[in-house]
């Protein structure tokens, strides 16, 4: 089977204070195996309502999430749907539980109830897959935001997960934590093959994705590769979202009159836009 | 200040008293503090004092690690001591206006400084070389017992609690410091005044501690059960507590202890 | 004179805390009246102390801090007054709510000050109406607004104030794009209805770019640089150097000078870029 998500005719509301509220509208979407999907939305989009119910954390009020074969209505999976599909938050400190990193990454293989020298090579690999492995025996809180948020993501990978998802995991990190947390994705995405799913509103960690999913007002509005999903600068910026500054500047160039393709993200093909449109 | 305050302060190290299990050193623990408490004379409290200096240079913590936990209850030995100074009888020493001062209040008042020091000492041996989550799993492997009587729940929830509060205790007083200043820098004054005064200037600190701490559990709860939390059943653990021959060295200390300290009793 | 002056301001923890590890070593500049200042520097850099020197929290270890060319520390007691002419608005402020409605959260800072009656409720309406906290907004509870909602409530908090000079502590944190333009919507639009001077401190290279008239650079606890921001981010390889980054745009002129083309390497925003590029492609053109 190639994919290891589908999700089939999703829609979530729920009400407060006597009003309803739809978060998610009728969603219908498959995550392939081994790909690397951005998600991106402004804050109240859908996109963290989508995210829980893609391991079962909340059950969809109509359609199915279907995880590996597995609907993830069916109680009697729970805890295998959990363990294939991990979730890591926003905020570093509201997910460790305990006060030494290595003690914190065993807590997932402890509850499947693994042998303990089987827990201890799965958290040893897994804090080496993050790069933490020297700090195993520090304390979380003498950490960096950066630091503590890949040891959130040891904690999953320790319990071998095949899907990784991330609700908006750079938003509370300065630019170095945030380059730490990407370049471990795409290396676990590339090295170990585990599937990613990232959640994010910042443009430029979607420049590398495989694809790229836009949500406004619990729908999706957009599907495809990062380079044509910012051609649509217009739309990007109407539903409260922005593009990469390469891409702003190649739109503005083009709109007057230069030839570039405005599918160039990087800054050096960026850089060999402008100069061949020069040169013209 | 608030940072100052430490709880669940591990040491890295390797000496025989981080290697023993944990549910024995909290068992020594005990009975140390028992024996101490039970030193009724000078002898037998000096050898429980050599005895816990013993333990401290075997557990390999720097001295300074001891001196720094000793300055956080440095007013609490002060004041046993002078507390103890005034009571007890004996050849007055010097007298002023109309309290005395006898050798045997100075006498008293050493010994239970000195009593109090070996309390803190021995209780600091314990959470320098044991991490707070052994020393949870310690407890609840202890309390396991009570599983029998139907508590399994109770002792497991007990267990967990126990690691939470140690992981957050840093992480709330961080949160508190940064609202007290964000308070402040809107011209809350939390100085000056009485004390109604004073605790009605603590409301815009602890309401935002409150939610803060309330959110987290919220966000913590959905992270625990990502983590395919069940509430403890089936659970297995990475480290395994297993008794060694350390423990067993460790526990003939800790008798010889005992009956040097019941001895010197008897004898003096 | 300058509104602020910081003269060799030296802070070291003595504590050897664990929490914080951010001391400044013998820091100078001052701040000009109406000035717009962007500090940058890694976590760590200092940034965060320097900031709350300012407005009183935190007492120099050595040199002092002027404001309107009086020392802050001269009569400790009343440092409390500084606060509301220098506010500070700290990193995540709306987990600095507390008040059952919108509006006492907002007058907090303000009947700190000693205002009251009349007076507060002008300040606090008046401030509202700048930042767009509709009416209907006052007597609902902080905690019912959606994230971006708090934050804008959570700043007209220190704004109430009337604070002539404002430092924000990354204000646009963990918003998304369409929260951080409106953050930076209201900041100009007290500048521009007060005068007062701004200090932002970002780790977003390309808000630095759109709105600070002058950078300034922390590093290690050293200020590192202090100049316009042109000249700044004119200094690619030094900011680099020091692990900070220049903006995008930035670093495509970089690039198309590596690439052998002649254009400015101190260009920082995109309308600038466009405008440069639309002359070189004229020039070209026509030769």
């Amino acid at each position: 089977m190639d994919n290891i998500i589908e999700i089939k005719n999703a829609t979530y509301s729920y009400t407060d204070e006597g009003i309803s509220h739809i978060a998610l509208n009728n969603i219908s979407l498959s995550i392939k195996k081994g790909s690397f999907t951005v998600i991106l939305g402004h804050n109240g989009s859908g996109k963290s309502t989508l995210a829980k119910l893609l391991n079962g954390l909340n059950t969809p009020s109509s359609g199915d999430i279907i995880v590996d074969g597995m609907n993830t209505r069916d109680e009697e999976k729970e805890l295998e749907i959990k363990r294939k599909v991990g979730l890591v938050f926003q905020n570093p400190d509201n997910q460790l539980i305990a006060s030494i990193v290595e003690e914190d990454v065993a807590f997932g293989p402890e509850n499947l109830g693994l042998e303990p020298q089987k827990i201890r090579e799965c958290v040893d690999e897994a804090l080496k897959s993050v790069g933490m492995y020297e700090f195993r025996k520090s304390t979380p809180h003498k950490l960096s935001g950066g630091q503590k948020q890949r040891i959130a993501i040891a904690g999953i990978i320790a319990m071998s997960p095949d899907v990784l998802v991330l609700d908006e995991p750079t938003a509370m990190l300065d630019p170095k934590g945030r380059a730490e947390i990407i370049s471990t994705l795409h290396f676990l995405n590339k090295e170990k093959n585990i599937t990613v799913v990232l959640i994010t509103h910042y443009m430029e960690e979607a420049e590398n994705a495989d694809r790229v999913i836009v949500m406004n007002d619990g729908e999706i509005i957009n599907d495809g590769k990062p380079e044509d999903i910012f051609q649509n600068v217009k739309q990007l910026k109407e539903v409260g979202l922005d593009v990469p500054q390469t891409t702003e500047l190649l739109y503005a160039l083009k709109q007057i009159g230069f030839k570039v393709n405005t599918k160039a993200l990087s800054i050096e093909d960026t850089a060999k836009e402008i100069a061949k449109a020069l040169k013209l | 200040m608030l940072k100052d305050i430490t709880i669940g302060q591990y040491y890295e190290g390797k000496s025989l008293l981080h290697r023993a299990d944990p549910r024995m050193k909290i068992i020594w623990l005990i009975a140390l503090i028992v024996l101490i408490f039970l030193a009724q004379n000078m002898y037998a409290l000096s050898f429980a004092a050599i005895s816990v200096i013993i333990s401290l240079i075997i557990s390999r913590v720097p001295l300074k690690m001891y001196l720094k936990n000793m300055k956080t209850i440095l007013p609490i030995l002060l004041f046993t001591a002078i507390i103890n100074l005034f009571y007890g009888e004996g050849e007055v020493l010097f007298s002023i206006w109309k309290i005395s001062i006898t050798d045997g209040g100075v006498y008293r008042s050493v010994f239970m400084a000195l009593r109090i020091l070996l309390f803190i000492l021995i209780s600091s041996v314990l959470t320098y070389t044991t991490t707070p989550n052994d020393l949870t799993d310690a407890i609840e492997s202890l309390l396991s017992p009570l599983k029998f009587i139907g508590l399994k729940t109770a002792v497991h929830t007990l267990a967990m609690m126990m690691t939470i509060t140690l992981r957050f205790i840093p992480t709330l007083i961080e949160e508190a410091e940064k609202i007290m200043n964000a308070q402040k820098a809107r011209g809350a004054d939390l100085e000056s005044g009485g004390l109604t005064k004073r605790v009605k200037a603590l409301i815009p600190i602890l309401v935002p501690l409150l939610i803060s701490a309330v959110r987290r559990s919220y966000e913590l709860a959905a992270a625990m059960e990502c983590r395919c939390y069940n509430g403890g059943e089936g659970k297995t653990r990475m480290k395994k507590m297993r008794l060694s021959l350390i423990d067993l060295f460790l526990s003939l200390a800790c008798i010889i202890i005992g009956a040097g300290i019941i001895t010197l009793n008897i004898l003096f | 004179m300058s509104v602020l002056e910081i003269k060799s301001l030296t802070h070291t923890y003595t504590d050897g805390s664990p929490f914080i590890n951010d001391a400044v070593s013998d820091v100078s500049f001052s701040v000009e009246k109406g000035e717009i200042i962007g500090i940058i520097g890694h976590t760590g850099s200092g940034k965060s102390t320097l900031v709350q020197h300012l407005n009183g929290l935190l007492k120099p270890t050595n040199g002092e801090i002027l404001f309107e060319g009086e020392n802050i520390w001269q009569k400790p007691k009343e440092i409390r007054k500084i606060r509301s002419k220098v506010g500070l608005v700290f990193q995540y402020p709306e987990y600095q709510l507390f008040e059952e409605t919108v509006f006492a959260d907002i007058a907090f800072g303000p009947k700190n000050m000693g205002l009251s009656g009349d007076e507060l409720t002008r300040q606090v309406e008046e401030i509202c109406r700048l930042i767009g906290i509709k009416e209907e907004y006052y007597s609902k509870s902080p905690f019912d607004l959606s994230g971006g909602e708090k934050r804008r409530v959570a700043i007209a908090g220190v704004m109430a104030m009337k604070p002539e000079v404002i430092i924000f502590d990354e204000p646009t944190a963990g918003l998304d794009p369409k929260g951080r333009e409106e953050i930076t919507e209201i900041i100009k639009a007290y500048r521009k209805s007060t005068g007062a001077t701004v200090i932002i401190i970002s780790h977003s290279m390309e808000d630095m770019a759109e709105i600070a008239d002058k950078i300034l650079v922390m590093n290690k606890g050293k200020l590192e640089m202090f100049d316009k921001t042109d000249k700044v981010f004119g200094e690619g390889s030094r900011l680099k150097e020091i692990g900070l980054n220049v903006p995008t745009v930035t670093k495509v002129f970089q690039k198309l000078n590596e690439m052998g083309i002649d254009v400015e390497k101190d260009v920082f925003t995109v309308s600038k870029a466009v405008e440069i590029l639309t002359e070189l492609k004229g020039r070209d053109n026509n030769a």
